[in-house]
């Protein structure tokens, strides 16, 4: 009978946690459920934010999101690594997402954003403010059109690029640049109060 | 539950024991957690279900059962078919230890009720916890 | 508003002074506005436009949305749930037949080489050589089974080697502790192990020995 430490003396482990996405995918495709468990951790919060701010409602985020990697886990044999993970996962969480908003249809209630960050050592009217402008651009959000609001919370929270949002969203960059620079126009105007 | 029955139609002339399934599924699942590198035993998807609920509604009579997660165990014509899954530790020869859990339960299930069994192994994981 | 006209077949606005008002305001983001920008006051309210909601876009940013922690366990309590196929490699034993899980063998393959720092495995799949029925196999498979007659098993693995490892060092020693792993670890006779490099990563924060 064999230990680890004697099937080879060397140097540090490399804890799954530290592997590259790549490495983590295939061995999920090879049905490591664990290499999967750590993807999910991984890309988690930035997925979360995205569903919120399209969904504007933290469960229905929540359902979008477990949703969205149960059918990456299923899908995960067809995933062949000519996209990231990360851009893989934003395409069907979006695609999640934008199914669910056309089925909402009439647009819901626009507070479900939980509590407030409390104050962060600014001044009380200072951070409260923030809160305000930035509870105001969300409510903004909700009266775009689903596919503007798409782009722009693609680009401008999550920085991706013309290329990429094309991709996940299924039109042409020019296509999503027009989308943009509209949606920026229409939450200009709504926001014009907080000049 | 009966473990042990006898013949009802009097003495017989060379003692017989039946022994049902579920106490040859018991006494092969108490040996089979006992070969070292054994972490526990992998009860199915019933089972699992089965021990929730043993869980939820726990036997009125205080009496303890042995659990048979894990283990299958059938009886027919005078021998023991048994098949059970278990999770080993990491650092332990699988192989090994599927040989040693074989070789334990047929012995132990042979000289507790006197059937021969035929032990099958499934390992369905391996625990890198500890 | 800015804008005061559209060009359709574009899908972009322009400006009053011909300007387009999305390359605009992309100049303004990324602070690098013209001369023109700076004097033209159809530039100059698109610039506007773009600071006003880029203090929104700060304080939307700041705000605390966590998933809950429950979430990992939802969708791996969902992930496990999937009923899948389970395939399963013979063991060798002396009594009764025994197996074991194919994705847990290669788990603990791939377990047994993680103190490699120079590698780092990425498939690794163990395949069951088929006993060949007929004696006309030549080459690798004919010493398909075992001395104990059992079927052996060809590991194929990947792996990506950190850059400035002598590869083919790196690569044999993985070969002979997956080797070594298979034997001790799972018992499970080996026929080849086939070991590709398929990358290359950095490792800045590489100890010093």
């Amino acid at each position: 009978m064999t230990d680890a430490s004697t099937v080879e003396g060397s140097d540090t482990v490399v804890a799954a946690e530290e592997l590259d996405d790549l490495t983590l995918v295939v061995r999920a495709q090879e049905g490591d459920t664990r290499a999967f468990e750590i993807l999910v951790r991984r890309h988690q919060r930035p997925l979360y934010r995205l569903a919120v701010r399209l969904l504007d409602n933290r469960s229905d985020a929540e359902d979008a999101l477990q949703e969205a990697f149960v059918a990456a886990w299923r899908r995960l044999g067809g995933f062949r690594g000519e996209a990231t993970f990360s851009s893989w996962m934003y395409r069907i969480v979006t695609n999640r997402c934008l199914k669910l908003l056309r089925r909402r249809r009439p647009v819901t209630t626009l507070e479900d954003l939980g509590d407030p960050p409390g104050p962060d050592g600014a001044s009380p009217e200072h951070s409260a403010e923030r809160q305000d402008r930035a509870a105001a651009l969300q409510r903004a959000l909700q009266n775009l059109s689903i596919d503007q609001r798409a782009c722009w919370i693609l680009r401008e929270l999550h920085g991706l690029s013309y290329e990429d949002i094309a991709a996940i969203v299924g039109a042409s960059p020019d296509a999503v640049r027009g989308r943009l620079h509209r949606a920026r126009c229409n939450l200009a105007e709504v926001m014009t109060p907080w000049r | 539950m009966t473990s042990f029955t006898t013949p009802s139609d009097g003495a017989p002339t060379h003692p017989q024991l039946r022994v049902s399934d579920t106490v040859v599924a018991r006494v092969a699942a108490y040996h089979a957690c006992r070969v070292p590198g054994v972490l526990r035993l992998r009860p199915n998807l019933a089972q699992s279900m089965a021990s929730i609920a043993t869980r939820l509604f726990p036997p009125r009579d205080g009496e303890h059962r042995m659990p048979t997660d894990g283990v299958t165990a059938v009886v027919e014509d005078g021998h023991a078919e048994i098949a059970i899954a278990l999770i080993t530790r990491w650092g332990h020869n699988c192989r090994d230890i599927a040989e040693q859990v074989q070789s334990q339960v047929t012995e132990q299930i042979h000289s507790y009720t006197g059937l021969p069994a035929t032990v099958t192994i499934t390992i369905t994981e391996v625990s890198y916890d500890d | 508003m800015a804008v005061n006209g559209t060009r359709p077949q574009h899908d972009v606005a322009l400006l009053a002074c011909g300007r387009d008002a999305a390359t605009v305001w992309e100049r303004a983001v990324a602070g690098r506005t013209s001369a023109h920008d700076r004097s033209c006051p159809h530039c100059q309210a698109v610039a506007d436009d773009q600071r006003l909601l880029a203090t929104a876009v700060a304080a939307l940013v700041e705000e605390a949305v966590e998933p809950p922690p429950s979430l990992t366990e939802r969708v791996m309590g969902a992930v496990l749930a999937e009923l899948r196929p389970s395939h399963y490699l013979p063991l060798p034993t002396r009594h009764g037949h025994a197996r074991i899980d194919r994705v847990t063998a290669a788990g603990v393959l791939r377990h047994a080489v993680a103190q490699m720092s120079a590698l780092r495995v990425r498939s690794c799949q163990i395949h069951l050589i088929e006993p060949s029925r007929s004696g006309d196999t030549s080459g690798d498979d004919a010493s398909a089974e075992s001395a104990l007659g059992s079927p052996m098993v060809r590991i194929d693995i990947s792996v990506t080697a950190r850059f400035g490892a002598d590869l083919l060092s790196a690569t044999a020693r993985v070969r002979q502790m997956i080797l070594a792993a298979a034997e001790d670890l799972l018992g499970l006779p080996v026929a080849t192990v086939d070991v590709e490099v398929v990358d290359v990563f950095e490792d800045p924060a590489r100890r010093p020995h």
